[in-house]
């Protein structure tokens, strides 16, 4: 009779935590407070794009360029082994393993290609944009934002900025007549249409395998004496967890605002950096070195270019990685940009004179030094405060003004109706 | 409570919509703005049937939608990966 129980509670409780997405403020929460516990347990923040950097140091090599000779990758990425002997590679291993864990315990695996061919271009263009200004900033909404704030270290800030103004810029681009594009809108097919939600039967279970796996490799990780980088894929894992049941979508956060006024996702993140701050406070006050980066224009540039680039292609570095895993191929395709422009910023670090031109003689600005601990505090749960009004009163603003005109999209002005029509 | 079931019931069998925008591996964010579009050009009491695979659509179109006056019809319905809305304009 228990073993009966079991049998059904299974699938019951597969139901309760895959039968929906999560809510997103309480997967940023979590989120940031499980970036801290990482940063504490590794000395390193939860980070991405450095690892992006290593493989397209990897990818030259195999073409007959020698990444070693690069300073960037060479002095600042520290590029050695591959990717299973790195903490930022086993985080990165962790994401997809956990990405895909839920997204075929959710029964939602299905690959698919745009029907518009454009969004492919979208998707390489718009991943190389967004992967050169990451670096250039040196990190993309995690280390310079999600996990960057909460270090304390102002180049953030500057990211931020420059985010906020590049998302919009990049909204007014994809909503041109020439990347909106045209839709399928025909007359509909008679008859009745089943109101009856459907679970595939497979999937579920090779999300159960996924989970083993993913288990599997993380024991033999730390029973094999790499302590650190076991945990580095057990945190990678609950992050690719958290952002494919959340739809932790960092474009969406600015770029929703700039659309339809819409400040769910922005909200959520504006508290999830609030709990990743108070925490990262207490593993630093416990004398993990901080990791503060060159508050240079750089920084500021590269989050103009990295929010132009993330909108334009549909999703950021860490929105492709989870939607890759859902089987959405054109997110393969802004992997791949990303790379590449992690690779090209590499190379024009030296080659363009883009570290003289924008980085140098920058000082690496660390609020607590700056204003001690309380002001530096205060000033980030402020700026995280200030961010989620601004959020809050915007998506009124727009309300009220698209009610005026009776427009819904309010950057929109019609482009596309003529369009359809 | 009954009652108010079989009647939701008889309204989504009768449910015969308008138009169909298909957007199936259509990102973000474009399957909001093409709804609201599409929404645009329906006439009063005429329904529109988006069937969607981008997951974030799920709660941003009916979402949007309502916030802009439209009805949505029963819950968006999941086969799988895939999202269908029916939307009313009222």
């Amino acid at each position: 009779m228990s073993q009966l129980n079991l049998l059904h509670s299974i699938p019951e409780l597969r139901q309760k935590l895959f039968g929906r997405f999560w809510n997103p403020m309480l997967v940023t929460v979590i989120a940031g407070v499980l970036s801290s516990l990482y940063f504490g347990v590794t000395g390193t923040f939860w980070a991405v794009t450095g690892e992006f950097t290593r493989l397209a140091g990897h990818a030259m090599s195999w073409v007959g360029i020698d990444p070693h000779k690069l300073t960037y990758i060479e002095q600042i990425m520290h590029l050695e082994g591959s990717p299973v002997d790195r903490i930022d590679g086993w985080v990165v291993i962790g994401m997809f393993l956990g990405a895909l864990m839920s997204v075929l315990l959710a029964g939602q695996f299905k690959l698919r290609l745009p029907k518009q061919k454009r969004r492919l271009v979208q998707g390489l263009i718009g991943g190389i944009v967004a992967g050169f200004g990451a670096r250039l900033a040196m990190g993309c909404n995690l280390a310079s934002f999600f996990t960057g704030i909460p270090q304390f270290s102002f180049h953030a800030w500057l990211f931020m900025l420059g985010m906020a103004g590049g998302t919009y810029i990049g909204v007014k681009l994809v909503l041109h007549p020439l990347l909106l594009g045209k839709p399928k809108l025909e007359k509909a097919a008679p008859g009745p249409r089943s109101f009856i939600s459907s679970t595939p039967k497979i999937q579920p279970w090779l999300g159960l395998v996924v989970l083993v796996a993913a288990i599997v490799f993380v024991a033999v990780q730390i029973a094999g004496g790499h302590a650190k980088l076991g945990l580095a894929g057990l945190f990678g894992i609950a992050f690719g967890l958290l952002i494919q049941r959340g739809q932790i979508c960092f474009t969406s956060a600015f770029r929703d605002l700039w659309i339809t006024g819409r400040s769910s996702m922005a909200k959520a993140l504006s508290v999830g950096i609030i709990a990743a701050t108070l925490c990262t406070a207490v593993i630093i006050s416990l004398g993990v070195p901080q990791k503060i980066m060159w508050a240079s224009p750089g920084a500021l540039i590269g989050g103009l270019l990295f929010g132009i680039g993330i909108v334009v292609a549909g999703g950021c570095e860490t929105g492709w990685m989870y939607r890759a895993m859902e089987g959405q191929l054109q997110f393969v395709v802004v992997g791949i940009g990303n790379i590449i422009g992690a690779g090209v910023l590499a190379w024009g670090w030296d080659h363009w004179g883009l570290y003289d031109k924008l980085v140098a003689g920058s000082p690496k600005i660390n609020l607590v030094s700056q204003w001690g601990w309380t002001g530096a505090i205060l000033a980030t749960l402020g700026l995280m405060l200030a961010f989620y009004a601004f959020a809050s009163l915007w998506e009124k603003r727009v309300r009220y003004m698209a009610k005026r005109k009776g427009q819904a999209v309010l950057m929109k002005a019609g482009v596309g109706r003529k369009e359809m029509a | 409570m009954a009652k108010e079931n079989q009647t939701s019931q008889l309204d989504l069998n009768a449910i015969r919509p308008t138009m169909t925008l298909n957007l199936e591996g259509e990102p973000c964010p474009y399957p909001v703005v093409y709804s609201l579009d599409a929404m645009e050009q329906l006439k009063s009491g005429e329904v529109l049937e988006v069937i969607a695979d981008c997951p974030q659509a799920f709660n941003a179109v009916p979402e949007e939608a309502m916030r802009m006056g439209y009805k949505l019809i029963g819950e968006p319905i999941t086969d799988g990966p895939t999202i269908r809305f029916y939307i009313l304009k009222p």
